[in-house]
């Protein structure tokens, strides 16, 4: 196939839709809907919980380091998936391939509680 | 290959080698290990390897001999570290394993032979750099240091993997050998020129070339002086590996459409460089500047993709990287004694030191260019082929600029040959003496006897 511009033209097509289609829906849903304005629908932060203070505070790093290593370990058992799929054929070499892997994850592991990353107190 | 799974290891004993309550040990099991891994890497040499995990990774002389001056410039700068954390002990058990997973990330970018772990040598080389650029907590330029370079780097890294996918969809290929066919097949597509332009941005980029330079500075200037160092010489070296093997052995029939544009960034490289280095006032910021210009003497090497174009790169690399660290090293020494990192403060260095004033003066005139040190061959090497390869313009204006860079590197001198202003003593730790003598005397052997620097 020959390789033109032109060939390239439905992916353009298909951003037009993309943005055509966020527009027309916000467009729908200012039309459309029902508007009840009150002190606490307009608020900033409206979840049923009465918002107080500034949100530009100190907050604990430990909740953060807890989040980054939750999305470390948990992408990890992604790559598991097709292991466990494709055992069979991947045969001895994807065993000890996929325990090298796991190995490796477990030094970090074993290495952030040494590091007292997980201590709350 | 066994160079980089060993150093991977080496990273995570150091890793967590404070666990074991062995911090004291740290530094000396790093050294020594390093050391056994650089001799069996010395044993790789001229021996013919296939190629590794189906054709990941590469190793021949090339490689080999990129990694054994890497392992060299780790070794010189981890022992430069033993007191650098003494304010911070329980760091320097994380600080040494990054430091050694930066070697690993260096050394997969020499040996790569497939696109993807190309990037990934350049990212675990490049993240860990952000890290250690704000290894000084308290300091808020070395803060702000590790977010500019953090931010600008990850930009890089987008516009490389952008190239990497433009060079795939083209050549339908990852693998460096199915690209140089593709490239040098008949008329390649147009989406894989864009790819090269792409690769070719973000690897100026790294290496921190003119008009993609003005992270290095500040990122230089705001790091940990020894950060500072390793980016300089081991980063910088590594890119150049990787940039050299990308142009000059992959893309070579394709990539000659861009070498208008290479030496373009080559004469403004060095022309920028040189003329912001002439303006600083502190030692640090004018070599971060002094590593730019020297970045576009190496960029001579992509231009010239000829047999000695690799054998030149890498003498120059040699001759940079050693002078670099004979220099950083005294000027760590100095700024720990006077807490001044301008050029004030090597002032009268002659009458305290003597000796480390010499080694200074040496690893100044080596850098500069002057015989009989490896920098002036390294410089003359590069300026000789480039001459032949047709570009004599451009080595006139090199020689030029190197002439006006004698101005920066000789004030350093005359300061410290000047009277000093007051007459504290002042005596160095013999482990900075030590490892800038090391720096020295290579690039004196290498002034000496080029020919075994080679890459036969």
């Amino acid at each position: 196939m020959q390789e033109t511009p032109i060939n390239y033209l439905p992916i353009l097509i298909q951003c037009v839709f993309a943005a055509a289609f966020v527009a027309l829906m916000l467009f729908l849903s200012a039309i459309v809907g029902p508007k009840r304005h009150s002190g606490i629908k307009d608020a900033n932060f409206e979840c049923g919980i009465q918002s107080y203070g500034n949100a530009r505070i100190p907050f604990s790093v430990k909740y953060f380091i807890v989040a980054i290593l939750f999305v470390l370990f948990d992408v990890e058992v992604i790559f598991l998936y097709p292991w466990a799929v494709n055992f069979r054929e991947l045969g001895f070499i994807g065993l000890w391939k996929m325990l090298l892997f796991m190995g490796t994850l477990l030094i970090g592991f074993f290495y952030i509680i040494k590091k007292k990353a997980l201590d709350w107190e | 290959m066994k160079t980089l799974t060993y150093t991977s290891l080496l990273g995570i004993f150091c890793m967590l080698a404070e666990i074991l309550n062995l911090r004291k040990f740290i530094i000396p099991i790093a050294l020594v290990a390093l050391c056994v891994i650089g001799g069996l890497t010395y044993c790789d040499l001229n021996v013919h390897f296939e190629p590794f995990f189906s054709d990941m990774l590469r190793v021949d002389n090339f490689s080999t001999s990129f990694s054994l001056l890497l392992i060299v410039i780790a070794i010189l700068l981890i022992a430069l570290s033993y007191d650098f954390y003494t304010a911070q002990k329980d760091k320097i058990s994380d600080y040494i394993s990054i430091i050694i997973f930066t070697l690993c990330g260096a050394l997969a970018l020499v040996s790569f032979s497939n696109m993807t772990m190309f990037f990934i040598g350049l990212e675990v080389m490049s993240i860990s750099f952000y890290i250690l650029a704000g290894t000084n907590k308290r300091e808020v330029r070395s803060n702000e240091a590790a977010m500019k370079y953090f931010l600008m780097g990850s930009f890089a890294s987008g516009i490389l993997l952008m190239g990497i996918t433009l060079i795939y969809g083209a050549s339908g290929s990852f693998n460096l050998a199915t690209i140089a066919v593709y490239a040098s097949g008949q008329n390649p597509d147009i989406t894989f020129y864009i790819g090269i332009i792409l690769v070719l941005v973000a690897l100026l980029f790294k290496v921190s070339a003119v008009p993609f330079h003005f992270w290095a500075p500040d990122v230089y200037e705001g790091s940990p002086m020894l950060i500072t160092a390793l980016m300089a010489t081991l980063g910088k070296v590594a890119s150049f590996a990787a940039f050299y093997k990308l142009f000059a052995v992959c893309f070579v029939d394709a990539g000659s459409h861009f070498k208008l544009v290479i030496a373009i960034v080559v004469a403004l490289t060095i022309l920028v460089g040189n003329l912001s280095a002439i303006r600083q006032d502190s030692f640090k910021r004018m070599l971060a500047f002094s590593g730019v210009t020297n970045a576009g003497f190496m960029l001579f090497a992509i231009l010239l993709p000829n047999e000695n174009g690799g054998s030149a790169l890498f003498f120059y690399a040699v001759a940079y990287a050693l002078s670099s660290i004979a220099a950083f090293a005294i000027a760590i020494a100095v700024s720990k004694f006077s807490g001044s990192e301008k050029f004030d403060a090597f002032k009268g260095l002659a009458h305290k030191h003597p000796f480390s004033a010499i080694l200074l003066t040496f690893a100044m005139i080596s850098i500069a260019g002057i015989p009989p040190f490896a920098g002036f061959f390294a410089k003359y090497f590069i300026l000789s082929s480039a001459i032949k390869g047709g570009y004599f313009w451009l080595a006139v204006f090199a020689i030029i600029n190197s002439v006006v860079a004698f101005y920066y590197y000789f004030k350093v001198i005359i300061m410290m040959f000047s009277k000093p202003e007051n007459e504290d003593s002042f005596s160095p730790n013999f482990v900075y003496i030590t490892v800038a003598s090391i720096a020295v005397l290579i690039t004196i052997i290498a002034g000496f006897a080029p020919g075994v620097f080679f890459i036969h």
